[in-house]
């Protein structure tokens, strides 16, 4: 492959309040670069101020808005959101929906920033949980399918962006056949996008970072952090 | 008559395993669920989090809002069992259903040692995560359950490297200490989770014939020592539990390594039990933070009493059971 340019030295943070972070960094040191890319975790706000990027990992949303609200991250990270580049994967792409079509009782707290409606455990329970092979869109060697992981995953029931923001580009579907039913909760094809991109912002309902194939790594890293930081 | 469906072997079962086991069973639409990768990478979306015991729906509920990453549904938690005695089975799935509807984190419940058909039971009703905890009476002084067989992922304790990858072999996808359950004494998970460093520590710069031997003198197989080796960690997530009852025994079980912690009686047999559970999820997630721990450790209200582990400790030492 090529080696991503970066122009300067940055720095992407991982949000690790709880969940899979340890394993989004070890991705994102394997990446293959020209420059300096700094891997930092994330508890605090300081920590947050030095990130020109941001990865939300996978774990429980209601446990990681608690704890961003109890750091207080919560602000900041909505501010973050609004300028920055974030990668949301599982729990991290419920936070950054716009909506949740079923939180815990009493609600949740998200951070907005990309507009789509989300369901939690959109497929059921753990045994409902599997691996199916994608076929992503803009990936490097895109006709090698990518191992998608779905773990009490949500599910993406609505596509909502206003005419004032970016448009939103659908970058995997799950095909019907590999469903492990045959068919979306609901049988809407809008429930089959599993990857999405609006703008800065890339949302995967699957966890790359469990697989040990970096090509998503280096997509957020070159077409959402380096793009983002263009002049 | 149509064709029987196509069974897939674990790659623990025995033969004849398939016959009062469950079995995956492989068909066209099903293929790709309760793969070892599911299974474990739920284990390692819980990371950094705290597993409360709960026994109802409103214990639960408290949980959730306190911050769990899951809950552990039981009829008592295991300060209880200690002190009513007598023989701990699986919860009623009625209670367990309860608690899936009441929160929208994962669920787990336990099994006692070798019960298979209480984790076919718990499978059926679509629990996440199984215990089969020597917390329970145990049903078999021989077997543990074959894992494998099930498309619901298992957690087992261990006080060492050899059980650990024993209970891996088997197909458990989450280790965690055994500690002494019950007690509020945080001893027992320590020394188990600082064996596990250790073997893990001495096994890392083995050479082969080492490792051999190793592996026969700690009683587990060859390629997951060989595995934990070259990773110089387990190949699974590996939680603390066991005694842990203040967000400084929290913080210390991650500083020794864990990978989060469970906190069985030690949260609702307190005084306040939402602010306890409030301030232990904090503890894990800030466990390198002292200024954090100290602010979060103010005016928790009164610890569950805890209890010496010796040879009077009424229950007995259930990190014992299981082989």
């Amino acid at each position: 492959m090529q080696d991503i340019q970066l122009a300067t030295d940055i720095i992407i943070g991982i949000l690790a309040l709880q969940g899979a972070f340890a394993e989004h960094q070890a991705m994102l040191q394997h990446i293959s670069r020209k420059g300096h890319l700094e891997v930092i975790q994330v508890r605090t706000p300081e920590e947050l101020k030095r990130c020109d990027a941001l990865i939300i990992p996978g774990g429980e949303s209601s446990t990681i808005a608690l704890l961003a609200r109890l750091s207080g991250l919560i602000e900041p990270l909505r501010e973050f959101v609004k300028t920055k580049a974030v990668w949301g994967t599982c729990a991290g792409a419920i936070l950054l929906s716009q909506a949740v079509s079923n939180p815990k009782k009493g609600g949740q707290e998200l951070l907005g920033g990309v507009s789509v409606t989300t369901t939690r455990n959109g497929w059921g329970s753990q045994v409902e949980s599997f691996e199916a092979p994608l076929e992503v869109r803009g990936l490097r060697d895109a006709d090698v399918p990518f191992m998608g992981i779905f773990i009490r995953a949500p599910v993406i029931t609505e596509l909502l962006p206003a005419p004032h923001e970016p448009p939103i580009e659908v970058i995997s579907r799950i095909p019907d056949s590999l469903l492990p039913h045959r068919t979306t909760p609901d049988g809407d094809p809008t429930q089959t996008v599993v990857a999405l991109r609006q703008g800065r912002h890339l949302l995967t309902t699957f966890h790359p970072e469990l697989t040990g194939d970096n090509r998503f790594h280096e997509y957020f890293v070159q077409e959402c952090v380096v793009a983002s930081l263009a002049p | 008559m149509s064709a029987s469906p196509q069974i897939v072997q674990g790659v623990g079962s025995t033969a004849g395993s398939t016959v009062c086991a469950p079995t995956r069973v492989k068909d066209a639409g099903n293929s790709n669920l309760g793969t070892f990768g599911v299974k474990s990478g739920l284990a390692q979306m819980l990371k950094g989090g705290v597993i409360m015991d709960v026994v109802n729906a409103e214990q639960a509920r408290i949980a959730e809002e306190a911050g769990a990453c899951a809950v552990m549904a039981l009829e008592r938690v295991p300060a209880d069992i200690r002190s009513a005695g007598g023989v701990a089975r699986m919860s009623d799935p009625q209670m367990i259903k309860e608690i899936v509807e009441a929160v929208s984190i994962p669920v787990m419940a336990k099994v006692r040692i070798g019960h298979f058909v209480e984790a076919q039971i718990l499978q059926s009703i679509g629990i996440d995560y199984i215990d089969e905890s020597e917390v329970l009476t145990p049903a078999d002084q021989e077997y543990h359950i074959n894992k494998h067989a099930f498309k619901v992922p298992f957690v087992c304790g261990a006080r060492n490297l050899g059980e650990a990858l024993r209970r891996i072999s088997e197909g458990a996808a989450f280790i965690r200490t055994k500690g002494e359950a019950g007690t509020g004494n945080v001893v027992e998970a320590v020394r188990h989770q600082r064996a596990v460093a250790r073997e893990i520590r001495s096994a890392s710069v083995m050479t082969e014939e080492e490792l051999y031997a190793y592996a026969k003198d700690i009683q587990a197989p060859f390629h997951l020592l060989k595995e934990t080796a070259r990773l110089k960690r387990l190949p699974v997530v590996n939680f603390a539990a066991g005694g842990i009852a203040t967000p400084a025994d929290a913080a210390l079980m991650m500083q020794l390594g864990s990978d989060g912690v469970f906190v069985g009686s030690g949260i609702f047999l307190s005084g306040d039990p939402a602010k306890r559970a409030r301030a232990i999820v904090q503890a894990v997630t800030h466990y390198n933070n002292a200024k954090i721990l100290a602010e979060v450790s103010e005016n928790l209200g009164a610890p569950m009493v805890g209890l010496t582990i010796d040879a009077n400790l009424k229950g007995g030492r259930m990190a014992e059971r299981g082989w």
